[in-house]
């Protein structure tokens, strides 16, 4: 008995040493923490509409988080994608590359936005705004692809194309947009740049489309996502799944709820 | 003598039986034809095996909800009235009416292809129907496209229904 007592009292100091440095290292690697945004407007059901999405990404005071490197969000079923009108031309991916969105058909673009992405200048952070466009891609394996291209003029000049899906989705969703999102690098000897805030809309909204009608070329705004004329018990879910480099991933929720006014419509 | 006789009868049974099986084969090879072995007195199941083109035009939608209708034409012709849901896969239900009674069923179909037209391909069930098709079941393919300016469609299906 004497003898396993002798033994226990180092074991039980170097366990509590270690389990000590475990906690104080995952309190240093803090995950990110990801609040997700989702709206329509008009929000009104049964009318065409433009999406809003947008994410913020937080780290403890005085850091700057990961990398994000795919952001998968998913949306309600019964929302009228196929039936917006836009995207009714594609852009290359080369296309892109080359010349930017107004390279690309205008009616290819589906979408705009803008990103803020945050990098370390020895101890200060220095912020980053970048525009989007999102335009429709070839498909990619029999599924819809869009391409976001994120155009930042400083500190660092920066042009990605991040390449996204519509997928299927299970369980209360009908679909998911399924983003990659490419590793920029900031300054040497720095980490990658590290996305803080993202919106963006896929809808209508400042798009004009251009349809040859005879000899002449007109001018018209898209369609736009069509609303179902009902309202889902508890509004329409959107979910989110964002995933770093350092391989943390973090989850997020939002809801856009039902109207008062409508709610005689709410599905049963 | 006597064999040539023989030598006449078999080649008079070998017509016959040649003919009947002509006969035989027509009414197998023309649609409807009936199920192998049908009792004579109970009611046959026919199978047909029907291609139909249907050229659809909207009719109405709500969210990824669409409503369109319009003539089919093929073994079965008639109109037909399509609710689909046009999700990342295209699922549905479908009902063709002809002059014999409707048939009706669900399908799904993956879209690929980009711009003003979106391809699709799937499968189709046939569940039931009214009338003549009352008992009808079925399987087959299914193609087409959809309009995404206009939101028409052209479906094409082929396929073996029996009923």
């Amino acid at each position: 008995m004497r003898s396993s007592s002798r033994t226990a009292g180092p074991l039980l100091g170097v366990l509590t040493v270690v389990l000590t440095a475990l906690c104080l290292s995952a309190a240093a690697r803090a995950d990110p923490s990801v609040s997700l945004g989702a709206s329509f407007s008009p929000d009104r059901l049964g009318a065409r509409t433009t999406i809003g999405l947008s994410f913020r990404i937080g780290a403890p005071p005085g850091q700057v988080p990961p990398a994000l490197t795919q952001a998968e969000v998913r949306y309600p079923p019964n929302l009228g994608i196929a039936l917006s009108g836009l995207g009714l031309a594609v852009c290359a991916p080369s296309t892109l590359d080359a010349a930017g969105a107004s390279g690309c058909p205008a009616n290819s673009l589906m979408g705009r936005g803008k990103a803020v992405a945050e990098l370390r200048f020895g101890a200060q952070t220095v912020t980053e705004s970048a525009a989007i466009s999102i335009a429709r891609a070839p498909d990619q394996e029999g599924h819809i692809a869009l391409l976001l291209y994120v155009s930042g003029p400083s500190p660092v000049n920066t042009q990605i194309l991040s390449p996204a899906q519509l997928l299927p989705a299970g369980g209360a969703f009908g679909g998911r947009l399924n983003i990659e999102v490419p590793l920029v690098a900031s300054v040497p000897g720095a980490p990658d740049l590290a996305i803080v805030q993202l919106s963006v809309t896929l809808g209508p909204k400042g798009l004009t489309y251009f349809e040859q009608v005879g000899r002449q070329t007109l001018a018209y705004q898209p369609n736009g996502i069509l609303l179902p004329k009902q309202c889902p018990r508890g509004g329409f879910p959107f979910a989110g799944t964002f995933t770093f480099l350092d391989g943390s991933r973090a989850r997020a929720r939002s809801v856009v709820p039902c109207h008062r006014r409508l709610r005689g419509l709410r599905r049963g | 003598m006597t064999q040539q006789l023989r030598r006449v009868r078999v080649a008079a049974i070998c017509i016959a039986l040649a003919g009947g099986y002509l006969i035989v084969a027509a009414q197998i090879g023309s649609a409807p034809a009936y199920a192998g072995g049908a009792v004579a007195g109970a009611r046959a199941a026919r199978v047909l095996n029907a291609t139909d083109t249907a050229h659809l035009h909207y009719v109405s939608a709500s969210g990824s909800l669409l409503l369109d209708e319009g003539k089919a034409s093929g073994a079965l012709p008639g109109s037909m009235r399509v609710h689909l849901n046009l999700g990342t896969t295209f699922t549905g239900s479908f009902t063709i009416s002809t002059s014999g009674g409707s048939i009706t069923g669900r399908g799904s179909a993956t879209p690929h292809g980009s711009g003003a037209y979106e391809s699709f391909a799937g499968t189709l069930t046939v569940t039931g129907g009214t009338g003549r098709y009352t008992r009808a079941r079925g399987h087959g393919k299914l193609y087409g496209t959809f309009n995404r300016s206009n939101y028409s469609l052209v479906i094409k299906t082929t396929g073996s229904l029996t009923y």
